[in-house]
């Protein structure tokens, strides 16, 4: 069994060891959820993001060493029917599945699973948020057109085409790839995305529906891409899988698992 | 019956030493049940159980916390409302158990006082806390949501989720009150009905 | 004694005038928007509060959904039932106008999405399935639901995932169905919206053919007819600046093959409806006048309608009987968005011609020719222009095509023009002494003031057709100079684009 692992991680290109990079946080982050208990405003500690998403050559060295977590085993509370469906075999990626594509068809169990098993975890909707809003040069890019066009352009086309291989454009100021138009990605906290299933009832006065809170409002209503995605995390229950949806790791930023 | 408990004995001490269920006993647990994540916890007496122990017998699960104002005493209503309803025999045969979404706060004693309180009956309820990675599971896989404040509150859903004997999630009610949701609470004794057997 | 009998009278017939008079008030006053009023039917039908007849009766029934622009069949129906509707999302790529295509997020597969026939007064169970190819979560409002957010908060579906919901149709109409899934307004645009019918208990009067026209804008990155793969443009919509405006979602969606078809002296009935996301159409079918129109799909009809509103997020019913054979040109009637934006469809009659009611000729020869059909050139032209292949034929078949219905209103299919009015294009003296640049600025510009044309003064005003992409005029200029004994120069869209790029625009100008 580790044999294989090792030779899987010499063999495949896009088995290599995860490769993460420090972002430095942010005091007071403005996310564009109107959070009410705190002004909009978010702490993030310096924590560390893997630079690409996790591939699929990635995925299946994990599966391998843990086959709890092989499809046909892993049980559909975990993992529903479609998980890692567009592999060839439980311990093969076949034709359809490139090494070097990111990871689809999981579950927020699995990628927890994973996370945790390369010391890691996932990353909170507020680090990716951070994470999300940089460009090539700059931290928060998100008042700029041109990179709500960018994000826009990926949401224009069907998902019935087979996706990139991770890692090919150019990274953002803080060295992190494919933050957009490649994947969703799943957060360690996508449950707490606590908007109203009609999204048009923006700060809902319903305070009984999430114990003392109405809906969640969001502040900018032209980011739409952001809105997207949070749309999309709030339509997903955690053992839910996607054609589109994959998932990268973090760490605190000494490598603690927390 | 023996022999299940039995079985059941020699997975907790497994568990006690790996904190996992082995592979052949999870086996054994359906692919649908919430049982198949066999976590560790603790109730209001500061006692450790694991969440699989609650197989067996039909359970109700809900997720609040003590110091929660607007919904969470409501919840508590809620399941005292299905547990007034049912007769006697019925109630015999079901349980509940609330789990705490913060553990931090939520220690044994704030467990131990909400449950003097409202006086609930041990032979039926527990009111359990468990570390803050189990609860993001648990969550999930009851489906409820939730998201911590900056104050230390939460804002969450408030979804009653029944379990049948086997910890498949069979129904859920987000009707809160004294007067239960007459469609969840058919599903309760449907449930009931079907263990009794 | 005496003063008090005239009192008493007068009181007395104080009273009767009093009674005479709410009783004058409390009948409506026969007006011509109140037609049923007139004919003596019931004030109004009660709304929901008179809309639910009971539980549903016998086996549950599954809806029959048709695509556009088919109708399912009259339900037939005099008890409530419980139908089931299975209605499917799938994200996909279609063409929006010839050689241009688009991402549509549709219900069904078309858009407008599938057409829903129900009864008042049933129950529907409705299911919404979000194929896995999909890459966005989606829901749906349906107009004709009472309930929060007309069933979007119970139906918000990942890709690959159903929900179901069940809810009562209480009140008759023709009622908009739409994604309700942020931002909504790029969910409406991209195509995500159709039409339910919740029919009258009695029904609606019959009529011998039924069709499903949906109108919407759209918003494209590249221009009108832009070649190739089109992507949504979020500031167009905010700014409500169309690029497009279809009936049923693509340009030939109702023309050529796909046109509507009916015989004389058939009834017709148009189901339209109005998907928005911005703009209101002024719905009109030249040469035709609507006998009965319902309007914004509710109970009451108006007569004799030549053009009716219908809301962005809004419907309307119009019926009327076919007496004259020919093409009959659905349009928006706010005209540009007919002509330079797509808003176009045909309905077309066959029969015996009635002189005595229309004696002229047929309509398309004046406002399209072929147009429709000989698009095709188009295509093949932007693909070799793509390619690097481009040919003078493949150039000269397109002109021809694009020539008539823009150019022949005034030039005429043979370039005579009009004496005296229109200047010919036919071995013109002016093309063939005129630069290249010249001719070129004259099509994108426009020109006015005296010119001389083989020996005629013509002072009249030829508007700037700037609309016209550069490949375009480089296309009908090819085809123009080699037709009618003119100069056979070829013009290219470098030729057009050097001009354009020189030409000092006005703020705010078509450019």
């Amino acid at each position: 069994m580790r044999l294989a692992a090792l030779l899987m991680t010499v063999l495949l290109p896009g088995a290599a060891a995860d490769d993460f990079v420090r972002l430095p946080g942010q005091a007071a982050f403005t996310s564009i959820l109107k959070y009410t208990d705190s002004d909009g405003k978010v702490p993030i500690a310096p924590f560390e993001l893997m630079t690409t998403p996790v591939t699929n050559a990635q995925f299946l060295a994990f599966v391998v060493t843990h086959p709890e977590w092989r499809r046909g085993t892993a049980p559909s509370v975990f993992a529903e029917a479609r998980y890692l469906s567009h592999w060839g075999g439980p311990l093969s990626l076949g034709a359809a599945a490139e090494a070097a594509q990111p990871v689809t068809h999981v579950s927020w169990f699995a990628a927890r699973a994973y996370c945790e098993a390369n010391n890691a975890r996932l990353p909170t909707w507020s680090e990716w948020e951070y994470a999300a809003a940089a460009d090539a040069t700059r931290a928060d890019a998100r008042k700029d057109p041109a990179w709500r066009d960018r994000i826009l352009g990926w949401y224009a086309k069907p998902a019935n085409v087979p996706l990139a291989r991770v890692g090919q454009g150019s990274p953002d100021l803080h060295g992190v790839h494919d933050l957009h138009g490649l994947v969703w990605e799943w957060v360690d906290d996508y449950a707490a995305m606590l908007v109203s299933a009609d999204n048009r009832n923006q700060a809902d006065p319903d305070v009984l529906t999430f114990c003392g809170a109405g809906a969640l409002a969001t502040d900018d209503r032209e980011n739409y891409a952001v809105l997207m995605r949070i749309a999309m995390l709030s339509a997903l229950e955690a053992h839910n899988t996607t054609g589109s949806l994959g998932f990268r790791c973090a760490r605190g930023a000494r490598g603690d698992v927390q | 019956m023996k022999r299940r408990t039995l079985f059941l004995t020699f997975a907790a001490l497994a568990s006690a030493c790996t904190g996992t269920l082995s592979a052949a006993d999870l086996r054994a647990i359906p692919g649908d049940s919430v049982y198949r994540f066999d976590a560790t916890l603790s109730d209001q007496s500061g006692t450790e159980f694991h969440l699989g122990e609650r197989r067996g017998r039909p359970l109700l699960v809900a997720m609040f916390y003590t110091s929660c104002r607007y919904v969470c005493p409501l919840i508590i209503d809620s399941v005292k409302g299905v547990e007034h309803a049912l007769s006697e025999t019925e109630r015999a045969h079901l349980g509940f158990l609330l789990i705490s979404l913060d553990p931090a706060r939520d220690d044994t004693a704030a467990l131990k006082s909400v449950f003097d309180k409202r006086k609930l009956d041990a032979a039926r309820w527990t009111l359990a806390r468990t570390s803050e990675s189990n609860v993001r599971t648990l969550a999930a896989l009851l489906g409820v949501r939730y998201r911590a404040l900056a104050d230390g509150e939460f804002n969450h859903t408030s979804a009653l989720v029944l379990l049948d004997g086997e910890g498949r999630r069979i129904d859920s009610s987000e009707a809160l009150g004294a007067t239960p949701d007459p469609k969840f609470l058919a599903s309760v004794r449907n449930a009931l009905e079907i263990s009794t057997k | 004694m005496n003063t008090i009998f005239p009192v008493f009278t007068l009181l007395l017939c104080g009273m009767v005038a009093l009674a005479g008079c709410s009783r004058g008030t409390s009948a409506e006053p026969p007006t011509p928007g109140n037609a049923s009023a007139v004919a003596g039917a019931a004030p109004d039908t009660g709304g929901s509060r008179k809309g639910d007849f009971g539980p549903p009766q016998g086996e549950p029934i599954k809806a029959v959904l048709t695509s556009p622009p088919n109708v399912p069949p009259p339900t037939g129906r005099s008890a409530p039932a419980k139908v089931i509707v299975e209605l499917e999302v799938i994200e996909k790529e279609l063409p929006i106008a010839e050689g241009t295509t688009y991402t549509f997020w549709t219900f069904g597969g078309t858009v407008p999405g599938s057409f829903i026939r129900v009864r008042q007064g049933d129950t529907v169970e409705f299911h919404l399935n979000n194929h896995p190819d999909s890459k966005m979560p989606h829901n749906i409002d349906l107009h004709g639901v009472t309930g929060p957010g007309g069933g979007a908060a119970s139906s918000f579906t990942a890709p690959g995932h159903s929900s179901q919901f069940t809810f009562k149709a209480l009140n008759q109409g023709l009622f908009v169905y739409h994604c309700a899934t942020a931002p909504v307004g790029m969910h409406v645009a991209n195509g995500m919206y159709g039409l339910i019918l919740v029919e009258p208990p009695q029904g609606l009067p019959p009529v011998d053919k039924e069709f499903y026209v949906m109108q919407g804008d759209f918003y494209t990155v590249g221009k009108f007819r832009e070649k190739g793969f089109q992507a949504f443009d979020m500031q167009k919509a905010i700014d409500e600046n169309a690029t497009y405006v279809l009936f049923n979602g693509s340009e030939t969606a109702l023309t050529g093959d796909n046109a509507l078809k009916a015989s004389v002296g058939q009834n017709v009935r148009l189901f339209v409806g109005n998907g928005g996301p911005n703009l209101v159409s002024s719905f009109h079918v030249i040469g035709e006048i609507f006998d009965k129109v319902w309007y914004e799909g509710g109970t009451r009809y108006q007569e004799n309608v030549q053009t009716t509103l219908v809301p962005a997020g809004g419907a309307m019913i119009a019926d009327f009987h076919l007496e004259v054979p020919g093409s009959y040109v659905l349009v928006d009637h706010s005209i540009f968005r007919a002509f330079n934006k797509g808003a176009l469809g045909i309905l077309k009659i066959d029969g015996p011609e009635n002189l005595s009611i229309y004696s002229g000729k047929e309509v398309d020869s004046v406002y399209l020719g072929d147009k429709a059909a000989s698009l095709a050139s188009v295509s093949t032209a932007a693909t070799s222009n793509a390619a690097g292949t481009l040919s003078l034929e493949e150039q000269v078949a397109a002109g021809k095509s694009l020539y008539s219905g823009t150019c022949s209103v005034c030039h005429q299919d043979n370039g005579a023009g009009l004496p005296g009015v229109f200047p010919p294009l036919a071995k013109s003296d002016y093309l063939a002494t005129q630069p290249k640049e010249q001719i070129v600025r004259v099509v994108l510009n426009g020109l006015s003031g005296a010119v001389k044309v083989n020996g005629q003064d013509y002072n009249s005003v030829m508007p700037p057709m700037s609309q016209l992409r550069d490949d375009e005029i480089a296309n009908i200029l090819s085809f123009v100079q080699t037709s009618w004994g003119n100069s056979g120069e070829r013009v290219r869209k470098e030729d057009v684009t050097a001009v354009r790029a020189s030409t000092p625009r006005a703020e705010g100008a078509a450019h």
